[in-house]
């Protein structure tokens, strides 16, 4: 393709909040239809909206994670449009001054992708559309929204996921959402336009609405981008309008006409006092935040000698980051820690939302205590993994489970004679190993395992196997 | 005139709105009024509108939002007590797209 994608991505984000950002109903997912309600969230005539001061700490949190200007002043404005899911017939969002402006995320490639601004609004009702009748519930009118809107500084599929990703990570970490693209908490829509490569004039741009998975924003661009490109290509025009991706044929395809922004007739909002947040308090959430996922994954790498594969399985869930780092202030060692978190504790949680949660039975000390006995050698890697897997299922410490034996290890002596009766058990294994097929080596392992109930140092015995067999 | 009956028709589609053409004009000469009455306020502050603004406008500072409580919400009954609900929701024949 002879073209050059400009893409910049608009993200809502629900807050983690108990309470919505105008009234006091609680945001709680889920619920019976119009229960969490009140005359303020359904735009009854003389209620009064009341900004949530939470909402404004978490909006500040995340434009301080994204490297954000915070503006101290701020006020919210009323977007007109009309459609059922809008009881008031307009969105209290903010126009002219948003709360933060002028951020970024840095990709891997070091390249910076813009953020434009950050503000805060409320979110619509949900509406059920069935036999010529719409069917409307108001439990999410009012729940609060953060939208975080990039430059058009994303140039290919691979780097509007990256973003998002990054995006959804950080956002998780500083603990102001759930960020759960399935049940949409975080949306995204997607501006795209292509150029011809040298090219400073944007094209015609479309946005592609409500994309709800990572892999789909990857899908939906690739998609649009061939679609644009085989219509300039035919030396057709781009026209600006909203589309929708449709993961079902891997399309997409038109659904309304775009609005003008002047269509929505914003103007401030005369219910609602301006705010002011002064620098004492940004500074003060500032010291609040936690160390910022990238600048940890760097660390562990760099710092702690981490390889990338498993500081990258660890340092993305915050739960777990955080159980690995207290094991290591009650004397863990790096390496052992980490495997064993990724080894034993990960192959108990098939899902990413598990390993998010990480709701363990154990301790960060205790798992510090076995690990402590693997690194002093005092237990091998094999009886630390088992001892493990029976911690978690009890949630009772290491010495429950340890036995003498385990402590005093396979003895030298033991070990060559298992190896000596593998090699004689199995004997075509054995020459297989001598020709050259190292994997047979694996049959006598097995063998040995058994015996020693799994408690032979494996690399002792690979040792003593190949002097033996003579490979 | 400030207003247009094209501004008139534009402003009905926005909020779903459909005027006969008599009703149009009508409202265009009203809308007109309305607006040119407005201008007459504005002129009169030095400054404009803006000014009212950012003179009468108090301005909270972050402590003195609304901290994050949770409140009893109304029940379902209270909340649909004036329209037709129908299983607990609000119900809306669909007339327009």
């Amino acid at each position: 393709m002879n073209y050059e994608i400009v893409c910049g991505i608009e993200t809502h984000i629900e807050l983690a909040t108990k309470t919505k950002i105008f009234c006091g109903c609680t945001t709680e997912f889920g619920g019976e239809p119009n229960t969490h309600c009140c005359p303020v969230c359904t735009g009854q005539p003389g209620s009064l909206p009341i900004l949530n001061q939470k909402v404004v700490e978490y909006a500040v949190k995340a434009g301080l994670a994204l490297n954000c200007k915070i503006n101290t002043r701020s006020h919210m404005d009323r977007k007109n449009y009309v459609y059922p899911d809008l009881p008031k017939a307009y969105q209290i969002s903010q126009y002219d001054e948003p709360l933060c402006e002028k951020g970024y995320i840095e990709l891997d490639s070091g390249k910076r992708i813009g953020i434009t601004r950050i503000h805060i609004e409320e979110d619509a009702g949900k509406l059920v559309h069935e036999n010529g009748y719409t069917y409307i519930d108001y439990n999410r009118s009012g729940v609060p929204l953060i939208e975080i809107v990039s430059e058009p500084d994303i140039s290919s599929a691979e780097e509007a996921k990256e973003y998002a990703e990054k995006l959804q990570l950080t956002m998780r970490y500083i603990g102001i959402s759930d960020c759960k693209m399935q049940e949409g908490s975080m949306r995204c829509d997607v501006n795209l336009s292509l150029r011809k490569p040298g090219d400073t004039k944007f094209g015609v741009r479309t946005e592609i609405k409500n994309i709800n998975s990572l892999s789909f924003i990857q899908k939906a661009i690739v998609a649009e981008a061939e679609r644009q490109a085989d219509i300039l290509e035919a030396g057709g025009t781009i026209v600006q309008q909203t589309m929708r991706y449709d993961e079902k044929t891997d399309s997409v395809a038109p659904m309304r006409d775009k609005e003008n922004s002047d269509d929505y007739r914003y103007f401030p909002d005369p219910d609602i006092l301006r705010f002011s947040i002064d620098e004492e308090k940004v500074e003060e959430i500032r010291a609040s935040l936690p160390e910022l996922p990238f600048d940890k994954l760097k660390r562990y790498m760099n710092v702690l000698g981490l390889p990338e594969a498993t500081a990258k399985l660890i340092f993305r869930y915050r739960k777990v980051a955080e159980f690995f780092q207290g094991a290591l202030a009650e004397g863990a060692s790096v390496k052992n820690a980490a495997n064993l978190i990724v080894g034993a504790i990960f192959s108990n949680m098939d899902t990413e939302e598990e390993k998010e949660l990480f709701d363990i039975r154990i301790s960060a000390a205790q798992f510090a205590a076995l690990v402590k006995l693997a690194d002093e050698k005092k237990i091998n890697i094999g009886v630390a993994q088992g001892t493990l897997q029976k911690m978690l299922e009890s949630g009772k410490p290491a010495e429950e489970f340890i036995k003498p034996e385990d402590l005093a290890g396979i003895s030298d002596e033991t070990l060559e004679r298992l190896c000596r009766e593998a090699i004689d058990a199995n004997p075509r294994a054995a020459d297989d190993v001598r020709s050259g097929k190292d994997k047979a080596i694996n049959v006598m392992f097995g063998y040995i395992m058994k015996k020693t109930g799994g408690k032979a140092d494996i690399r002792k015995a690979e040792a003593l196997l190949r002097k033996l067999i003579g490979s | 005139m400030a207003i247009s009956k094209t501004d008139i028709e534009k402003l009905a589609w926005l909020v779903r709105l459909s005027f006969s053409d008599e009703e149009l004009e009508r409202f265009t000469a009203e809308f007109d009024e309305i607006i040119a009455f407005a201008d007459t306020i504005n002129q009169s502050i030095e400054g404009g509108t803006e000014q009212i603004r950012s003179v009468g406008a108090r301005m909270v500072s972050f402590d003195e939002l609304r901290s994050d409580e949770v409140a009893p919400s109304l029940s379902n009954e209270k909340i649909l007590s004036n329209v037709e609900g129908y299983n607990g929701f609000f119900s809306l024949e669909r007339s327009r797209k």
